[in-house]
């Protein structure tokens, strides 16, 4: 501020300007104007910035995380894959939607085991297709091969299939679905 | 911070371009009431800072605006704190119009040759209580339907003022594009028009200076001084002053209220917001054909006047004294105004019945916005798929029938697939196995048909007995006649079909007679009653569903049925594995 109060004074139209300038009391003022002015801008930011940020305090949106039935144990073989649609309550923001489809998964059998694959692909989220001609799963986006055990035999995907949990009761199977962060080499929970 | 001062001066002047454009002199020294306008400019910067944070998560249709109000309320940081800081900022820049006005009108500022910034000013003030309007709709709450209601009613019953009140509302009634009409208005249109306005007001204000008192005598000419730092820290201590009162104030009433969301259907007490209040109590006063006095008339002629003060003021200077008839209609125009919000806040608190029902409506608003924690039950948009046919009838067939049967590899196993169902191939293994899960082997008392196994019938003789079989339909146009009469002869001569089954129409047997059998009146009977003499008779296993379900549906459900035949094999070389 020491700079402006050496120039100086702009011509006035209206009037000449006022008495003797005393620095220090502009000090004192510019001073004041930046603590209130700065106030001003501060106060309602904290708020702000909580406000902005409360995505990243907990899940917005939400569904699935319980186990979700899927059907009879009956119609799932070895050899081919079937596709089956999860449906359960979903949170978004203020909504709910009730009993809609949050997901699917490719369920089939493995040495005798039943196996549940999300269709979320973990390279970078797009939905798993199953080619029936070469009994393969295939990501339609980058092009990341899996086989029937889910393992990647080609491109970019750095797991195999991410597998769901699966509970069987009385000829009944239900699955839980659940995301998984995509990109990475390990299967972590999103 | 000097640095970067000095680095952009350097390049673009940048201490003279301040200097010239926010350092005037104020002519007889700083001034109070010189502050109102630098804290309006303020407070509007400060509502579209708010404004922008509000839309992060404000969301504008009849399904969502309610409920993404009570979740900015209740759910989200800070977010209670923000909107009531919203709404309070509007209320004081209600406040800060009126103080400004007052000031301008007192030292005559609106005068030749400052019309500009006069008249851009009173749009501007007229703009705020625009604001007020519009964003009073928003939340979609009880209270800002049926205020809407009755303001948009107001203007419907203008002359001519129908089609203004159906392109106000976006259709003949409130609704989703009322809720984006408004939001479009609050949040682009009216911020983009104070902006113009503001820039033609300031730089009218830069070129003319602050209007100087009426008289400005040696003394107080001396006193003039730059408006940096001098004026700046009034202007800028009266913004704390105010921003300070308004976090107060939010602080106080925990922000803005939130009442039940909008149910047309329900009565519900409306008042406008405080600033509207003298209208609604000038209605009140004018019954019948009179409405329009005070809805147009009145306010009409009062905005006439102010536009008009600049060319009616002819007195030869600034002095008060010399503009009395000025100072006497705008201090009659505003107590009349505080007169009438008066008596509606003094009406209001005598009023037990209004009482009562502000009480019920904030139960109401209690409850509803507890139940919202819960998540507010919302339809994706993929629910447009339910509107198509198939998906209705899929609905039906999952509810009424997939229990037993199956389609597309889903459903239970208790009655016949119907994947396939009554072509060739299907037949073909039926007849081969009727006991096969697929077909009646999960169907209690259906054991009476055997299986035909290769030994007894070959593969060759048993494609020609379907053949035939297939042609008994009636419908099916592709028969291999050759085939069929070899069929027919195996029928009549070798097979032991007929012992059961009879082959004309309406024929009773011991199962169910084969002609027309398959077809879309065949199923529609069957899901009708199966257990009718020509159909399964005594050995009929399924519900009747002519009582259950209406002619329409089961028609849906056949013609359902029968498609999944539809795409299978239609001759015996594409039937075959």
């Amino acid at each position: 501020m020491s700079d402006r109060d050496r120039e100086p004074q702009p011509p006035s139209d209206d009037a000449g300007a006022g008495g003797p300038e005393d620095p220090s009391r502009r000090r004192a003022l510019a001073i004041g104007v930046s603590v209130l002015g700065g106030g001003l801008v501060v106060a309602p930011l904290v708020p702000a910035l909580g406000f902005v940020g409360f995505p990243l305090r907990g899940a917005v949106t939400s569904a699935g995380g319980d186990f979700i039935a899927a059907g009879s144990r009956a119609q799932f073989g070895p050899t081919i894959p079937i596709k089956v649609d999860l449906y359960a309550d979903r949170r978004d923001a203020w909504a709910v939607e009730r009993q809609v489809k949050i997901g699917s998964c490719w369920v089939l059998e493995r040495d005798g085991e039943l196996k549940a694959f999300s269709t979320v692909c973990p390279h970078l989220g797009c939905a798993i297709e199953y080619d029936e001609e070469a009994s393969a799963f295939r990501c339609p986006c980058h092009r990341s091969e899996f086989d029937l055990d889910g393992t990647p035999v080609e491109g970019p995907s750095p797991r195999g299939l991410d597998t769901l949990e699966v509970k069987q009761d009385a000829g009944l199977v239900a699955i839980r679905y659940q995301r998984f962060r995509q990109g990475v080499g390990e299967k972590v929970e999103a | 911070m000097a640095g970067i001062i000095d680095w952009l001066d350097e390049r673009m002047g940048a201490r003279a371009l301040a200097r010239r454009v926010a350092n005037p002199d104020i002519p007889g020294g700083p001034r109070l009431q010189y502050v109102f306008g630098a804290v309006l400019v303020y407070l509007f910067l400060q509502e579209v800072v708010l404004g922008v944070l509000l839309a992060l998560y404000y969301s504008p249709s009849t399904a969502t605006a309610w409920a993404s109000t009570a979740y900015i309320q209740d759910q989200v940081t800070a977010g209670w704190f923000l909107r009531g800081l919203h709404l309070h900022t509007s209320s004081a820049m209600v406040v800060l119009v009126v103080l400004h006005f007052v000031q301008v009108v007192w030292t005559g500022a609106y005068r030749r040759p400052r019309e500009l910034i006069w008249w851009s000013g009173v749009l501007m003030g007229m703009i705020v209580l625009g604001f007020s309007m519009s964003g009073y709709l928003l939340p979609w709450d009880q209270n800002a339907y049926w205020g809407t209601q009755v303001r948009t009613g107001i203007l419907g019953s203008l002359p001519g003022g129908e089609p203004l009140k159906t392109l106000a509302q976006g259709g003949g009634e409130l609704g989703n594009l009322t809720v984006t009409r408004f939001y479009a208005i609050h949040v682009f249109l009216l911020p983009l028009a104070t902006a113009l306005l503001l820039a033609v007001h300031l730089i009218a204000l830069r070129k003319h200076g602050v209007t100087p008192p009426a008289r400005l005598d040696e003394a107080a000419r001396a006193q003039t001084k730059p408006y940096w730092p001098y004026q700046r820290v009034l202007d800028v201590g009266a913004m704390a002053v105010t921003g300070a009162a308004l976090i107060a104030m939010t602080v106080y009433t925990h922000g803005a209220q939130l009442y039940a969301p909008a149910d047309p259907t329900t009565a519900f007490v409306a008042r406008p917001e405080w600033n509207f209040l003298f209208l609604y109590q000038l209605v009140k006063f004018f019954e019948g054909p009179l409405q329009i006095v005070a809805t147009a008339i009145i306010p009409g002629a009062v905005t006439a006047a102010l536009f008009a003060l600049p060319l009616l003021d002819r007195a030869p200077d600034r002095s008060p004294r010399r503009r009395i008839w000025v100072l006497a209609f705008v201090g009659a125009v505003m107590a009349g105004v505080v007169a009438l919000t008066a008596i509606a806040i003094v009406d209001d608190a005598g009023n037990e019945k209004y009482q009562k029902a502000h009480e019920a409506a904030l139960q109401d608003a209690a409850r509803a916005r507890a139940l919202a924690a819960e998540g507010v039950p919302a339809l994706a948009a993929t629910v447009v798929w339910e509107n198509d046919p198939d998906f209705k009838v899929r609905a039906l067939f999952k509810e009424h029938c997939a229990t037993c049967h199956t389609i597309e590899g889903k459903g239970g196993q208790e009655a016949p697939s119907f994947d396939g169902y009554s072509e060739r191939r299907w037949l073909f293994d039926l007849v081969r196995d009727p006991t096969a899960k697929r077909f009646f082997g999960g169907t209690k008392e259906h054991n009476a048909m055997e299986p035909l196994p290769a030994s007894d019938v070959s593969d060759e003789d048993l494609w020609a007995t379907v053949e035939y079989l297939y042609s008994l339909r009636g419908d099916a146009k592709d028969i291999d006649d050759a085939k069929a009469s070899r069929g027919k002869a195996l029928w009549d001569d070798t097979l032991e079909c007929n012992g059961c089954h009879e082959l004309e129409r309406k024929a009773e047997g011991a199962a169910p007679t084969l002609a027309g059998r398959g077809t879309l009146e065949w199923i529609q009977r069957v899901i009708a009653d199966s257990s009718a003499p020509d159909l399964f008779a005594d050995a009929a296993e399924m519900p009747k569903y002519k009582d259950k379900l209406s002619e329409d549906e089961i028609a849906a459900l056949a013609q359902f049925i029968v498609e999944q035949g539809a795409p299978a094999s239609t001759s015996e070389e594409d039937a075959t594995p």
